[in-house]
């Protein structure tokens, strides 16, 4: 309890001096900052997780048992890996000036990271499907995959 | 169909459970830790003054420790989004009444959270959007970035302090245990086994660093097909800014120009030509920049220190050294002593045989072991002993 008392403590004096700086840099630089600060949490708690959930809903109701964790593997994939290639794939930093900056095909590289995945996935659905077929013979049993 | 908001029991997906959350937990609590013990070194290496001096060997060190920086960083986002979403449920857990010891407990936990997800989503957003150069928002980067890590870094650790029971259980207990479930949690899984969410998670992670570790791991440039660069730019390195947006293409190709070394009782003005005919020292060194990328270069020129000595400069001053780029916060920058006098540190004039590249600072810049990009000075206009 004891260590939990100076971590929780450590913790509130780390986070006063973070609040202490922010206010140091200016009103105006505090409120453009708590937009993006809320904004975060609005996007990802009212936006992104409703739609993920009822996606998740949709997909339990059209994919057979033995499809839905290879689906909902090479999602949590692709989903995130695309939400960090956010800024790449709008190109929004470019500049005319300086072609090092950004230089790729990034729309390209990101459909292939795509393909990729749901082609690896695949794969190792069809193994480990064949795999679970040898070792006691009868109709799929739709088990999800046993992760190590 | 109910229009009321969800309640916590309506969640009852076995993947959503504290056996599956402390350990997604601790990758992130890893992840982000690197993060910011990075980036307070970063901070540390551009500080104008110093409490402890800033190291200047390994000459890789800023490198390295930048490139950990953006790749823990990047590595957080599946981390987080997973984490966020195996906690989701608890955004609707019912709440005692705030009058009640519990019920004040509980809002100050649920507050405590809210500013670590706040915090924590906000780190990873302008992080990734600096990375590749993209402001979309009114604050500055660089201090609000820095004020906010140590209010994620806050939040997290009275996270864990609140959690570690519920931690030390998770983890002490198989991953499939239901000990810890909320109720109503489903017996079976409808898709992936916890197991099988964990490894997908731990895939998403490396894929994503992968996908821009080219960035900084040259072996990797081919792989890295999301990396903000290439590593490919004029004279095989990549250019941060480039002389038309510091709006130097007229003083920087100026045939008067001079550069000049000001030491305490004088001043020494040297053409380019009068640089090419001194004494010329090569190095090796990294570019490496704040936004995580790096590029080595052989680079060539004057030592710093041979230049000092010409204007009387004694070993272990300080100096500013100031470009030629009108405006902004790099212009003008110091020089710790012990970077002044390392025998690496150079007045480059040429870059892998050649000529520099205007865009690489032409006539001259500044190139020193272990700095970040922004304090290797391009276009330098003179080397002055501080007032």
């Amino acid at each position: 309890m004891a260590a939990r008392l100076a971590l929780g403590a450590l913790g509130v004096l780390a986070g006063l001096y973070g609040a202490v700086r922010l206010l140091q840099t200016g009103t105006d630089n505090v409120t453009a900052a708590l937009w993006w600060v809320a904004g975060g949490v609005v996007v990802h708690d009212g936006l992104l997780a409703p739609v993920v959930v009822v996606l998740t809903v949709l997909a339990l109701r059209v994919l057979p048992a033995a499809a839905r964790p290879w689906t909902a593997a090479a999602a949590v994939v692709v989903g995130t890996v695309t939400v960090t290639a956010i800024p790449v794939l709008g190109r929004f930093g470019a500049r005319p000036d300086n072609p090092t900056l950004l230089p790729r095909d990034y729309v390209r590289n990101w459909l292939i990271v795509v393909a990729l995945v749901v082609v690896g996935t695949a794969l190792l659905a069809l193994v480990r499907t064949a795999r679970e077929r040898r070792v006691s013979p009868g109709p799929s049993t739709g088990r999800p995959p046993r992760g190590r | 169909m109910r229009t009321a908001p969800p309640r916590e029991s309506d969640f009852t997906s076995r993947l959503r459970s504290p056996a599956v959350a402390s350990r997604v937990g601790v990758a992130l609590g890893v992840c982000f830790a690197l993060a910011f013990v990075t980036g307070v070194v970063s901070h540390w290496a551009q500080a104008q003054t110093w409490w402890i001096p800033y190291p200047t060997a390994p000459a890789w060190g800023y490198r390295v420790t930048q490139g950990l920086h953006t790749l823990s960083g990047i590595a957080c986002i599946p981390l987080l989004l997973v984490k966020l979403w195996t906690v989701f449920p608890r955004l609707f857990q019912a709440m005692a009444r705030p009058t009640t010891r519990t019920g004040l407990l509980q809002l100050l936990e649920r507050a405590s959270i809210a500013v670590l997800v706040a915090a924590a989503i906000f780190q990873l957003v302008t992080g990734l959007a600096n990375a590749a150069q993209w402001y979309p928002w009114g604050f500055g980067f660089i201090v609000t970035h820095y004020a906010m890590a140590w209010v994620a870094i806050g939040a997290l650790l009275v996270h864990v302090a609140v959690k570690l029971p519920v931690i030390r259980a998770a983890l002490g207990a198989d991953v499939e245990s239901g000990a810890l479930d909320r109720p109503g949690t489903a017996p079976r899984s409808a898709g992936l086994t916890r197991r099988g969410l964990l490894t997908t998670t731990w895939v998403a992670a490396v894929v994503a660093v992968l996908a821009s570790a080219g960035n900084t791991v040259t072996p990797l440039r081919r792989v890295s097909g999301l990396a903000v660069r290439d590593g490919e730019g004029p004279q095989g390195v990549p250019v941060n800014k480039s002389a038309e947006s510091a709006g130097v293409t007229e003083t920087a190709r100026d045939p008067g120009f001079r550069f000049a070394v000001v030491g305490a009782d004088r001043t020494v003005e040297l053409s380019r030509a009068e640089l090419e005919a001194m004494p010329q020292t090569s190095a090796t060194l990294p570019i490496a920049c704040v936004e995580g990328w790096s590029a080595s270069g052989e680079w060539s020129g004057v030592r710093v220190r041979d230049l000092l000595d010409l204007a009387g400069v004694p070993a272990g001053t300080d100096v500013a050294v100031q470009s030629l780029q009108q405006g902004g916060v790099y212009t003008r920058t110091t020089l710790q002593g012990s970077f002044a006098d390392h025998p690496d540190t150079l007045l480059a004039l040429r870059l892998n045989g050649e000529d520099l590249d205007i865009d690489h600072g032409f006539p001259c810049r500044v190139i020193a072991p272990n700095r970040p990009g922004v304090l290797q000075t391009k276009w330098v206009r003179s080397i002055e002993v501080q007032a």
